[in-house]
C-alpha cells in the first residue's frame, strides 16, 4: 500500500523566465524522467493542479509513495537533477491516518 | 544520498548518514495549566525511543558517550513557541513512527507542534571551550533564495569560502554545531543548524559576522533561541532546572 502522501507546491524561480523554450525543455524531460522512475517504482502519481489564483504557488502535485523514504528519494533525484534551482517549492509529507 | 549542498572546510559529510532530525516546534496548548497526568506517559514514550536508537538531545549529537536525559530549550520568552528542540531518530521512516506515538501518548494534547524531519548532512562539529556551562540552544532554519539558484558555481563557491569565515568565527566563540540536516523533501525549508552556545549574547556576536560576510545575501532564515531544559522539567512546569 502506498500510505505516504507526498504534496508539493511550487513556481519558477525569477530566471526560469528567461530560459530558451529548448533548455526549458531540457530540464522538463529531465524532471519527467525522475518522475517516470518513481511510477516504475511504483509510486502513484495523482497529478498537477493550477493553484495561482488562490496560493503562493504556481502548482501543487500529489503523489503516494510505500513510505517516507520512499518520497525522499523522489524528492533527492529531483534536487540531484536541478529542479529545485529552477523552482521555489514548498513540500508536505504525512502517513495515513490509519496506519496504524 | 546526494548531498544538498557541497562540503566545506568547517563542515564534512556525516558518517551517519541515514540517521534523521526530528525538531519540535512546540507551543502549549494550555498555557499555565501543566498537565501533570500527561507527563509519565509521554516520558515512556521518550524512554522507549531511546532503547529503540533515538538520540534526545542535540548533546549527544556532539558528544556522542554522553547519555543526557530527553532534552528541549525553553523559547517562549523571545518567540511564538514555547519548546523547541531537535530529536534524531535512526532512519526517516522510524521519525514518522515515533512522533506518531509521541503525539499519541500526550504530547499532542500537551503542545501543539510543528514537526521538521530531515536525514543528517554532515557531521557534527566543535567549538573551542568555554568558561562555563553550554545552557542555551540555537535553531537555524533557511533556504536558499531565488539570488543563490540563479547564481553562477563560481559565485556559490566564493559564496561559501566567505560563509566559512564566519562558520570558524561561530567555532572560536565556543559554539558546538550540531552538523547540518536537510528538510527540503518535506518543507518550505531546506536545511537545520543547531548551536550549543554559553549564551544569547554569543549568538548575537556571532550574527553580527554572518551579516558581514553576506550570508544573508543568499539565504532566507528563521532562527530561534531558548534556555536548554530537560523535557520532564518543562513538563512539570520548572523550565528553571537545567539538564
Amino acid at each position: 500500500m502506498n500510505g505516504t502522501i507526498w504534496i508539493s507546491y511550487a513556481r519558477p524561480r525569477p530566471h526560469w523566465y528567461g530560459l530558451d523554450e529548448a533548455v526549458k525543455a531540457e530540464h522538463l524531460a529531465k524532471w519527467a524522467s525522475v518522475a517516470a522512475a518513481s511510477l516504475a517504482k511504483g509510486a502513484e502519481s495523482l497529478g498537477r493542479y493550477h493553484i495561482r489564483g488562490q496560493q503562493d504557488f504556481e502548482t501543487t502535485e500529489i503523489w503516494r509513495f510505500a513510505s517516507p523514504e520512499q518520497a525522499f528519494d523522489h524528492w533527492s533525484r529531483l534536487t540531484a537533477a536541478g529542479y529545485n534551482q529552477w523552482f521555489a517549492f514548498m513540500n508536505n509529507v504525512g502517513e495515513a491516518v490509519d496506519a496504524g | 544520498m546526494t548531498l544538498l549542498t557541497g562540503e566545506t572546510d568547517v563542515f564534512s559529510s556525516a558518517a551517519t548518514s541515514g540517521r534523521c532530525a526530528v525538531i519540535f516546534l512546540s507551543k502549549d496548548q494550555d498555557p499555565g495549566l501543566a498537565k501533570p497526568y500527561l507527563s509519565p506517559p509521554i516520558a515512556d514514550a521518550l524512554h522507549a525511543l531511546e532503547a529503540e536508537g533515538w538520540i534526545l538531545s542535540p548533546r549527544a549529537m556532539i558528544d556522542p558517550g554522553e547519555t543526557p536525559p530527553a532534552t528541549g530549550f525553553a523559547t517562549g520568552f523571545a518567540h511564538d513557541v514555547d519548546l523547541a528542540g531537535v530529536f534524531e531518530a535512526p532512519s526517516i521512516n522510524a521519525a514518522f513512527a515515533g512522533i506518531r506515538r509521541l503525539e499519541r501518548a500526550g504530547w499532542a494534547e500537551r503542545f501543539a507542534t510543528q514537526w521538521l524531519i530531515g536525514p543528517r548532512e554532515f557531521a557534527a562539529v566543535k567549538g573551542q571551550p568555554v568558561a562555563g556551562e553550554r545552557n542555551w540552544g540555537f535553531l537555524a532554519l533557511w533556504e536558499w533564495n531565488d539570488a543563490w539558484s540563479a547564481a553562477s558555481q563560481d559565485t556559490r563557491d566564493a559564496y561559501d569560502r566567505h560563509c566559512d569565515i564566519a562558520f570558524a568565527g561561530d567555532l572560536a566563540l565556543g559554539a558546538n554545531i550540531a552538523g547540518r540536516h536537510r528538510l527540503d523533501w518535506a518543507s518550505s525549508w531546506h536545511h537545520l543548524g543547531f548551536w550549543e552556545i554559553d549564551n544569547p549574547k554569543t549568538v548575537d556576536l556571532a550574527m553580527r559576522e554572518h551579516e558581514r560576510v553576506a550570508d544573508f545575501m543568499f539565504t532566507t532564515s528563521r532562527h530561534y533561541i531558548g534556555r536548554r531544559c530537560t523535557i520532564a522539567a518543562y513538563l512539570a512546569g520548572m523550565t528553571e532546572q537545567l539538564s
